[in-house]
């Protein structure tokens, strides 16, 4: 005889994940027509680079959108990538299943997370267009394999619709997606933008655009060396709470406390264990199963009394100050730029990130420049760009909402004589941690913990006091420069006219212009 | 455009002089490799001293350093000079220019143009204030020309030659070359500037120029300089003593004081313009009272700049002192007009003798 708990449980599972994602297809970054659009090139991109940097060759990423049909807001979406490409078994799962990914719930720095991705891109198209997505991969054996698949949005999993084997000499992955109800255009919002930003943070890279008037751009990558891939790790007590010790505490090997503190967590030894455990007031020797939640709380606190080694960064992957430089000079082409990268710090449940900011002055980089990819579409903006990153991967939209937002606006610009509304000025700032933690399910925006809105803030003034040193010695330069082309400009003028004034010859005027340019003496008596 | 004037000019020679003096110095600095610099008397109002024993404006002993080593100042260095130059050729072709003229030539000028014409015109009172030099003397003179003036005085202006009393019934104007015009013959004893055109008039058509042997000039309300100099000439040259006949408030009182004591902004060619000798005759407070004149109620503006006159050292007079006191005690100030109430010629029959008797001790009314 069933249960009332069955039924409702069988009814629970018929709601596939698929089917919320229709629903909630805002949520997730499908919400607007221009944004959409910049969504699924995001998924697809992400997806391509993560892939080929886990295979270990430099990511050369391909993106078209073509118009179909000359319709307005119908369009096609290629991708393609030089990867390991995918066995013809896993094809459905990877792009027909959502949460499927092999990266959801590993303590590990990945621009993915959710595992959503680029499932949700073959869904949205499949929604908007009726149309399956075509999958076109190859391992490099020699067989190039076709797909067209949908996604059976009530089984949460991929139906393949048509597949075709051919021969070919040829790695990597291509999908193509037909969307409509979509908008381009090369706003900051747009794929453009979010391509360039992309550029920048990622500088081994090299991405190819043709966008749908046809006009293709290159993303030269400026680095060949492809970023060391990040590794698992276990939480470090800096950040750690109550409840997440004694959850670990359950699932742990060690016998003792003593010995799970220093398996369990990150930076802890037996000897710094045993110091915590005495501070604690907890027995050394006690089971960790039988922890209280008293207990734990006074291990947290003890914890901060002790002298830790900073986290280890060996699952943190930072762009690093070079490769930051690297890739704000490749692309904006600026006068100055400079890179920090600050020591790793937790926030919350011990979880390690790392803040990285770069500046660019001057060339392409600020607001105005952007207007000039821009093609006088848009609004006319000039002045101080911010640019987000998580991981590298662009965060494009709700920038209102952003820690980042927060910690530059928390600043006084003045100060580092930066006026926001003019300075042709691009802040670059990446976030890199395990887990970030993200405002929703669009993963476009930072959440305010006071950790990393402190770290950021302090970031971004370390870089700006290095702007503010460039641009003192560029308005010292300057004001040099004036100072020469003002006498010898007017020198000559009251040479020439002194002369007629006196009806005398015009006095060789070098000697005093060569004296004069260098010294100042004026006073009022 | 420049107005061709044949005759030399009276000052031509000596600003020549001194240009060229300026000229000759900054050629030796520079072929020394020393950057130049100009001594400018400072105008600012700190500097602009009653000088009680010339009884005007003069401008102090602080001056200004202009440096051609100053990155700030250079420029305007080099425009002082391309003024300067312009000026000299001005000179040596006697023509004159208008301030607005100069301005707009500017633009021609290496220096490039001026951001406004206050900016040339500050270049001009640089140049006037480090010589001592009036404008007119450069070869630049303002747009407007002065007031009138009726009487035995004959002149000669370039090849004309103009009886002011044959110069229709407005009188001869004083143009802003004043300085340019020669006096031939004068026979009137004494000169009579009035405040108002309507006053003026009225003694044009009472002959009050032939009654008193005056030379009757119109101002036009506050002096413009060209009647100012005029003023000073008559004066100086023809040794005729000046009086000054104006509306009974402050503003009057003011028009006829600029006139005596030259003003402050224009301290550094009061020595030029100022006629220190001339005299107030009225209207007083003295007369609305023993004249009975017609007479409104005093603003609160004219109550405020009678209390200014009673601190200005140039009213520093026991004559001013009891006469603003008597008219803030009065609350009334009295036109010129007024005498129309005992009939349009009273003020040419009755008033005016009465006055000149009183500053000069003469009976005029015998004579026609």
């Amino acid at each position: 005889m069933k249960t009332v708990a069955d039924e409702l449980f069988k009814e629970f599972r018929e709601h596939s994940v698929s089917e919320f994602f229709r629903k909630n297809a805002a949520m997730l970054g499908y919400t607007g027509k221009i944004r959409s659009l910049t969504t699924i090139v995001h998924e697809g991109v992400t997806n391509s680079i993560d892939a080929s940097e886990e295979m270990g060759v430099l990511p050369k990423v391909y993106v078209a959108i073509k118009r179909v049909n000359e319709e307005p807001e119908h369009f096609r979406v290629v991708f393609e990538d030089n990867a390991s490409g995918i066995p013809d078994q896993y094809i459905s799962n990877v792009f027909g299943k959502m949460l499927a990914g092999t990266k959801l719930h590993r303590h590990m720095q990945q621009r993915g997370q959710q595992g959503i991705g680029v499932s949700g891109a073959v869904m949205f198209s499949q929604i908007t267009s009726g149309k399956p997505a075509t999958v076109t991969t190859s391992t490099g054996n020699g067989e190039v394999t076709q797909m067209d698949l949908m996604i059976d949005v009530d089984k949460n999993e991929g139906k393949i619709v048509r597949s075709e084997k051919r021969k070919g000499k040829w790695r990597g992955t291509r999908v193509e997606l037909e969307v409509k109800d979509t908008t381009y255009m090369r706003s900051r919002y747009g794929p453009f933008n979010y391509l360039r930003m992309t550029a920048i943070a990622n500088p081994h890279v090299h991405i190819t655009f043709v966008e749908p008037d046809g006009k293709l751009t290159v993303f030269e990558n400026a680095t060949d060396k492809i970023p060391e891939r990040p590794k698992s790790m276990p939480l470090h007590p800096w950040g750690i709470m109550s409840d997440d010790l004694l959850t670990l505490a359950r699932h742990t090997k060690g016998r003792t406390v003593v010995s799970f503190l220093s398996t369990e967590l990150s930076r802890v030894s037996r000897k710094k264990a045993d110091e915590v455990c005495r501070l604690a007031g907890v027995p050394l020797n006690k089971k960790p199963l039988e922890l209280t939640w008293e207990e734990a709380e006074h291990i947290v606190s003890a914890f901060k009394q002790v002298r830790l080694l900073a986290p280890p960064t060996s699952g943190l992957r930072p762009i690093g100050t070079a490769d930051v430089e690297n890739g704000l000079r490749q692309i904006l082409n600026p006068e100055f730029v400079c890179a920090i990268s600050r020591p790793p710090k937790v926030y919350r449940g011990g979880l390690p990130f790392l803040v990285e900011v770069g500046m660019a002055y001057g060339g392409n980089a600020g607001k105005a420049a952007e207007e000039k990819v821009e093609n006088g579409e848009g609004e006319v903006e000039a002045g101080m760009e911010l640019i987000r990153f998580a991981n590298r991967a662009p965060l494009i939209f709700d920038q209102g909402g952003c820690a980042i937002t927060y910690a530059m606006r928390n600043i006084d610009w003045r100060r580092y004589g930066v006026d926001p509304a003019t300075a042709p000025l691009s802040l670059f700032v990446n976030i890199s941690s395990a887990y970030v933690p993200y405002t929703s399910a669009g993963k476009q925006s930072i959440a305010d913990e006071p950790e990393i809105l402190n770290e950021t803030r302090t970031a971004i003034m370390e870089a700006a006091r290095e702007l503010r040193k460039f641009l003192f010695r560029k308005i010292r330069l300057k004001e040099r420069q004036d100072r020469a082309g003002v006498f010898e400009e007017y020198l000559p003028v009251i040479a020439r006219r002194a002369a007629s004034l006196a009806g005398l010859r015009e006095p060789d005027i070098k000697p005093l212009l060569k004296k004069v340019a260098g010294v100042e003496n004026a006073e009022e008596s | 455009m420049p107005k061709k004037v044949k005759k030399e000019r009276a000052h031509g020679g000596r600003a020549l002089g001194k240009l060229a003096g300026m000229g000759k110095e900054i050629v030796e600095d520079i072929e020394k490799a020393q950057p130049p610099k100009l001594k400018i008397p400072s105008r600012s109002t700190s500097n602009i001293i009653y000088d009680e024993a010339h009884r005007y404006f003069v401008l102090g002993p602080r001056y200004g350093v202009r440096s051609a080593a100053s990155m700030k100042q250079v420029k305007k260095f080099a425009q002082l000079l391309c003024t300067a130059d312009f000026a000299k050729e001005l000179i040596e072709n006697g023509k004159f220019a208008t301030l607005r003229e100069m301005y707009y030539t500017a633009e021609g000028w290496d220096t490039g143009p001026f951001h406004g014409q206050g900016e040339s015109d500050l270049m001009v009172e640089d140049l006037e204030a480090t010589f001592g030099l009036k404008r007119e003397d450069l070869g630049l003179v303002p747009e407007e020309d002065g007031a009138a003036v009726y009487g035995r005085l004959v002149v000669k202006e370039g090849d004309a030659v103009i009886d002011a009393t044959k110069a229709g019934r407005g009188g001869y104007t004083i143009p802003p070359t004043i300085d340019d015009v020669e006096f031939l013959k004068c026979k009137a004893k004494r000169v009579i500037a009035i405040e108002t055109m309507g006053m003026y008039h009225r003694f044009v058509q009472e002959q009050a120029w032939k009654k008193f042997d005056a030379l009757v000039v119109g101002l036009k309300g506050q002096a413009a300089r060209a009647t100012r100099r005029f003023l000073r000439r008559a004066n100086e040259e023809l040794g005729l003593p000046v009086y000054l006949f104006t509306d009974g408030d402050p503003f009057g009182f003011h028009i006829g004081m600029v006139v005596i004591s030259g003003s402050a902004k224009l301290a550094y060619i009061n020595h030029e313009l100022a006629v220190p000798d001339a005299k107030y005759i009225g209207v007083t407070a003295s007369d609305i009272v023993n004249y009975k004149l017609p007479t409104d109620k005093l603003r609160e503006l004219d109550i405020a700049r009678l209390k200014q006159l009673q601190k200005d050292p140039r009213y520093n007079t026991e004559f001013w002192q009891s006469e603003i006191k008597k008219m803030l005690e009065l609350g009334k100030k009295a036109e010129q007009q007024a005498f129309a109430k005992y009939g349009l010629a009273y003020v040419v029959k009755e008033y005016l003798p009465a006055k000149l008797k009183e500053v000069e001790g003469q009976e005029f009314l015998g004579k026609r």
